[in-house]
């Protein structure tokens, strides 16, 4: 009772009266062949905190879905991975993260070289108002990832390819990337994230300005991409989490609820939190 | 049954006293938009009638400077007049009485006049400065020595003011024209040998005592050199500071203690700037004082809030989602503001840095602290010549004692207006065209 949070009981959500948080997530959160791991992670806003004692494992090659109400600490969690956070004012983070059994979070680690291993699309398409050649080729440029132009429209072709954009705009690659509509805009961002080969591609609801078709093609490029990368994606459609991830973590507050199989947690999740978010009794 | 009829009927009176209350309020809330965009006509209208006002006396008074009287006269470089000998000799070509090769030729055109007096007047009606020009001529071709030419020379102020009021509403202004003097003109008139051209010496003379002399070439030049200084040191400056403020700086009681100071800077007198600037750079670091080294440097200072407020204004507008998308990449800090922040906010720092500079060219209080008001001859040719400045000039025109440096004062401000006017229009036309969307 105790640990139930304010809000909740003002909306008179009787059946979460009993509702604990599990000292530790239930499910599987661990993964034996894991590309990055977090623990006992904590992450404040000035005085506030924003995560509380999170544990989880991300498996290399899995899209991972990060679901739950809104101000529930995904995005926040998200952005800790490649320290995004680090802009932010009054942001700190404690605990553990570690990608590849390195620890991001120490003076060795360099926030520039790990966001050009950890990428990020976001939750707005955020094209530079560049061409759309400019920008795929500017990670590559600032890592000086192609020696030789040729190198560059090489790297420029695939990673458009691979986001499902070549066929549409191989033929004014010189116009502005904010020229394109919404669904490609947001794939130009993928392929201008994954033209720096990252071994990791955060997602920030990258969905949710855009409409069903331009979603389903993102949907489908997930789905593409997870065969060589590894993906954690925030959404807040629960029908998104079902289609395209391998597991599903379900947050609530700031605390981490449920680890599963995603269609275990869609079916039969453990926790009464988890069932009754799914259920749609809050969110 | 009844009752819910009643009911129902009741509810029907409802809706329909609840519309007619939304309808009157909405009549009344139209009326109201009405009435406030009335006022913002009105304020517009008030605005525009001050201006066209202020142009059409201003132009109305001043346009007349543009031209200037002219007399035609044969004038004959005589030799043994001019005292010169050889011409290869520069002590003897400046020493060579032209003035006086003018004064013969007015003797020549106007045989009948005789005694001292009348002969004074007589001399009167051609500019003092006519001599210069026939010097200049003589210097450029030597064969002109013992020669004769038609020329047209430059009238006599009084002259040309008076010509120039002729036919007017109030008839022409004689001032201290005299009686003679004014058959003079008559007779010139009618054999066609004076007429009104184009005032070359206003733009290309520095300034002058004798107003049909003078030019703003000079005050221009200085305004010139000046803003270049200016433009040089404030804009890297102050977009430095806003950069540094905007994108590094930790906000803490040190960085709002820097606001406030820069948005006091921007509320002092400028008049401060210049004691300012007196006692720094002229007393203390011994920069020749009325140079346009020191004007830029004070009005620099000047400018400096204006540049860093805007500028950080401008940074302000760079969406953060095309920071968080360049940290995303891999971007540094540094590469985030040189790729993206400062091209995206570039016309906004420019159409600032314009306008500040517009501020500094109409600026006068500080200049005339550090000596920028002195009376100057030459048009400047560098950063540490003696000049004085367009507004400078204008002040200084505006207190002088003859009536023709009326109409110069109004043409010079009419100059002024004209390059902030220019300046204005590129600031927008910038802002308009740089403009980039996302």
């Amino acid at each position: 009772m105790t640990n139930v949070p304010e809000p909740l009981l003002k909306r008179g959500v009787t059946a979460m009266d009993n509702a604990q948080y599990p000292d530790q997530a239930v499910g599987e959160p661990f993964a034996d062949d894991h590309k990055m791991s977090l623990r006992n992670v904590n992450v404040f806003y000035g005085d506030k905190q924003a995560i509380f004692d999170v544990n989880i494992d991300i498996a290399r090659n899995e899209v991972i879905a990060m679901i739950g109400p809104s101000g529930c600490g995904k995005s926040t969690l998200l952005r800790s991975i490649n320290r995004m956070n680090d802009t932010v004012e009054g942001c700190v983070v404690s605990g553990e993260l570690t990608l590849d059994g390195e620890d991001i979070y120490t003076a060795k680690m360099d926030p520039v070289a790990l966001r050009a291993r950890v990428g990020m699309v976001f939750q707005k398409p955020n094209p530079f108002p560049k061409s759309i050649y400019d920008n795929v080729a500017y990670g590559p440029r600032l890592h000086g990832l192609a020696s030789r132009r040729a190198e560059l429209d090489e790297i420029v072709e695939t990673s458009l390819t691979r986001a499902g954009l070549w066929t549409e705009v191989k033929d004014r690659l010189d116009q502005p990337g904010t020229s394109l509509s919404g669904g490609q805009q947001q794939r130009l961002c993928i392929a201008r994230a994954i033209a720096i080969s990252p071994e990791m591609i955060l997602m920030d609801e990258p969905c949710s300005a855009l409409d069903p078709i331009a979603t389903a093609k993102i949907e489908e490029l997930i789905t593409e991409l997870s065969q060589n990368y590894t993906i954690a994606i925030v959404t807040h459609s629960m029908q998104q989490a079902a289609r395209v991830s391998h597991r599903t973590a379900y947050f609530h507050l700031g605390h981490l609820i449920e680890v599963n199989e995603t269609e275990k947690v869609f079916t039969a999740p453990e926790h009464e939190l988890t069932e009754a978010y799914i259920t749609g009794r809050f969110g | 049954m009844t009752d819910l009829k009643n009911g129902s009927v009741k509810q029907t009176n409802l809706n329909q006293s609840r519309s007619d209350i939304i309808e009157r309020s909405l009549a009344k809330r139209y009326r109201a938009e009405k009435r406030f965009r009335c006022y913002g006509i009105m304020a517009i209208a008030f605005g525009l009638m001050c201006v066209a006002l202020l142009f059409t006396d201003i132009i109305s008074k001043g346009y007349k400077a543009f031209a200037q009287t002219y007399i035609q006269l044969e004038v004959t470089y005589d030799a043994n007049l001019l005292g010169i000998a050889d011409l290869n000799d520069p002590q003897q070509v400046v020493l060579g009485d032209f003035q006086g090769i003018v004064k013969q030729a007015l003797k020549n055109r106007f045989e009948e006049v005789s005694g001292r007096k009348a002969k004074r007047e007589l001399y009167g009606v051609i500019s003092n400065g006519a001599g210069y020009r026939l010097r200049d001529r003589l210097v450029a071709n030597h064969q002109l020595l013992n020669q004769s030419e038609t020329l047209w020379l430059v009238a006599d102020d009084d002259i040309d003011a008076y010509y120039k009021s002729i036919g007017s509403d109030a008839g022409p202004f004689v001032g201290r024209m005299s009686e003679q003097r004014q058959g003079w003109i008559e007779q010139l008139t009618e054999a066609g040998e004076v007429e009104l051209r184009f005032n070359h010496n206003f733009f290309t003379q520095g300034d002058s005592r004798e107003p049909e002399l003078a030019g703003i070439r000079g005050a221009a030049m200085g305004s010139l050199f000046t803003l270049i200084i200016t433009i040089l040191l404030s804009f890297p400056i102050g977009v430095a500071a806003a950069v540094y403020l905007e994108e590094f700086a930790p906000r803490n009681r040190w960085t709002d203690l820097i606001e406030v100071n820069i948005n006091n800077l921007a509320a002092v007198p400028s008049i401060i700037f210049g004691l300012l600037g007196l006692a720094i750079f002229i007393n203390f670091f011994h920069v020749p004082r009325s140079v346009p080294l020191v004007g830029g440097l004070v009005l620099t200072l000047m400018t400096l809030p204006t540049i860093i407020i805007s500028s950080r204004a401008a940074i302000k507008a760079v969406p953060p989602s095309i920071r968080e998308a360049a940290i995303g990449v891999g971007a540094s800090p540094m590469q985030v503001v040189l790729h993206h922040v400062l091209p995206l906010a570039m016309p906004g720092m420019m159409t600032g840095a314009i306008i500040g500079m517009a501020q500094a060219l109409g600026e006068t209080a500080p200049l005339l602290m550090i000596g920028m008001v002195a009376f100057i001859v030459d048009v400047p040719g560098g950063f540490t010549d003696p000049s004085t400045v367009l507004p400078v000039q204008i002040f200084l025109w505006a207190d002088s004692p003859e009536r023709a440096f009326m109409e110069k004062t109004s043409a010079a401000i009419m100059v002024l207006l004209a390059f902030l006017i220019v300046m204005n229009t590129l600031a927008v036309i910038l802002r308009k065209k740089m403009e980039r969307r996302w």
